[in-house]
């Protein structure tokens, strides 16, 4: 089962795609590739067990899906660069 | 490898690092993801003086692919515009299974070198990227069978311990050839000292290459330089070419830190001269 907080959108956060790309409903911005394997469960994957954006969010009481927190980080876009694999 | 070479004015291997495997076009719009514009990106970073292309697959709508196809799709367009620029293939994949992490070795031709990760990192809050010695090992035989050159990717001192361990389990060809990473989290500290340390810890023989994360790039990758070393950049590794301006392209990246070798006197390899100093 993927997040529930998680679309694919051509638009949103500022910015445009050609091809629609995996965008968070709770930090309101595009996820980074990696991340959005984590919100589609893939491989090993699980996005309640993996992603600190839907387990912090669910802690704050946000589990009706998709609202913003303002407590958020926007954490879906821009390279962490933590530990990127080569 | 040592200030001697740098001395010497031994030619130094530029690698670029198109695409990677963790950011995309969200963090940089610049960024390569479909396999024609990795092979547009690969011949132009090829015109400004890389060497060698080091690659990661995407899915059209930029997330990871580690498929065979999507590598020989890629391989085909790098191909088509820069025949003579080695390609190095990624084998990194956190979350991934054993099995997926070896299909990028499987192209026709296989690509001449590929990364081999020597340890586990942490990513984000709750993942690790294992990278069993038994996958390791694993990889690497693999590598072998096809004619493949490892790239070991050091992400930490400990890495480099487990790269000794490596070759006292595996028979490599030399030079043994070494990425030295610098940046956050389970990475060494982006700190010269830190590199002179890990230099000065190499298997006998080894040649090392820089890769600096972010802002970290450009500095470490100059002192990899004085340090007789080679040098990787791309917009895997760090999306600005400045604080709060994004890189136009991987050639940006790869002409800078040219212009900063010829300015110190290492001449970059061409292909062939990069064949020859990693022994492909």
């Amino acid at each position: 089962m993927t997040c529930p907080h998680l679309e694919y959108r051509t638009d949103g956060d500022g910015q445009s795609f050609d091809t629609a790309r995996a965008y968070c409903g709770v930090t309101e911005s595009f996820v980074q590739p990696m991340r959005a394997d984590v919100c589609n469960d893939r491989y090993d994957f699980n996005h309640a067990a993996h992603c600190e954006v839907f387990l912090e969010h669910e802690a704050a009481g946000g589990g009706d899906g998709g609202t913003n927190t303002e407590t958020q980080e926007k954490r879906g876009s821009g390279p962490d660069r933590e530990g990127e694999e080569s | 490898m040592t200030y001697d070479e740098f001395l010497a004015g031994d030619p130094v291997v530029v690698t670029a690092a198109l695409t990677g495997g963790v950011h995309g076009k969200e963090a940089n719009p610049n960024l390569p993801e479909t396999p024609e514009e990795i092979g547009r990106a690969a011949a132009a970073a090829a015109a400004a003086g890389a060497a060698v292309v080091h690659v990661h697959a995407r899915k059209p709508n930029g997330e990871r692919s580690f498929a065979t196809e999507r590598f020989q799709a890629i391989d085909d367009e790098i191909r088509a515009r820069a025949d003579d620029v080695v390609i190095q293939h990624s084998t990194g994949g956190t979350g991934a299974p054993d099995d997926v992490r070896h299909q990028p070795l499987r192209t026709d031709p296989p690509p001449e070198m590929a990364s081999l990760d020597m340890g586990p990192l942490n990513r984000y809050r709750h993942l690790t990227s294992e990278n069993t010695r038994a996958l390791v090992d694993s990889l690497y035989d693999e590598m072998r069978e096809r004619g493949v050159k490892p790239e070991l990717e050091v992400f930490n001192d400990g890495h480099l311990n487990e790269a000794h361990q490596f070759l006292d389990r595996r028979d490599v060809d030399a030079p043994v050839y070494a990425t030295l990473i610098f940046g956050p989290g389970t990475l060494t500290r982006p700190r010269p000292r830190n590199l002179l340390n890990l230099v000065s810890n190499l298997p006998a023989g080894a040649q090392f290459n820089t890769l600096g994360f972010g802002r970290h790039q450009l500095p470490l990758a100059t002192l990899g330089l004085l340090l007789g070393g080679h040098v990787r950049v791309g917009l895997e590794d760090n999306v600005y070419y400045e604080r709060g301006e994004l890189a136009t392209s991987n050639a940006q990246l790869v002409e800078r830190i040219v212009r900063v070798a010829d300015e110190l006197g290492r001449p970059v390899a061409t292909p062939a001269q990069a064949r020859e100093i990693l022994g492909l």
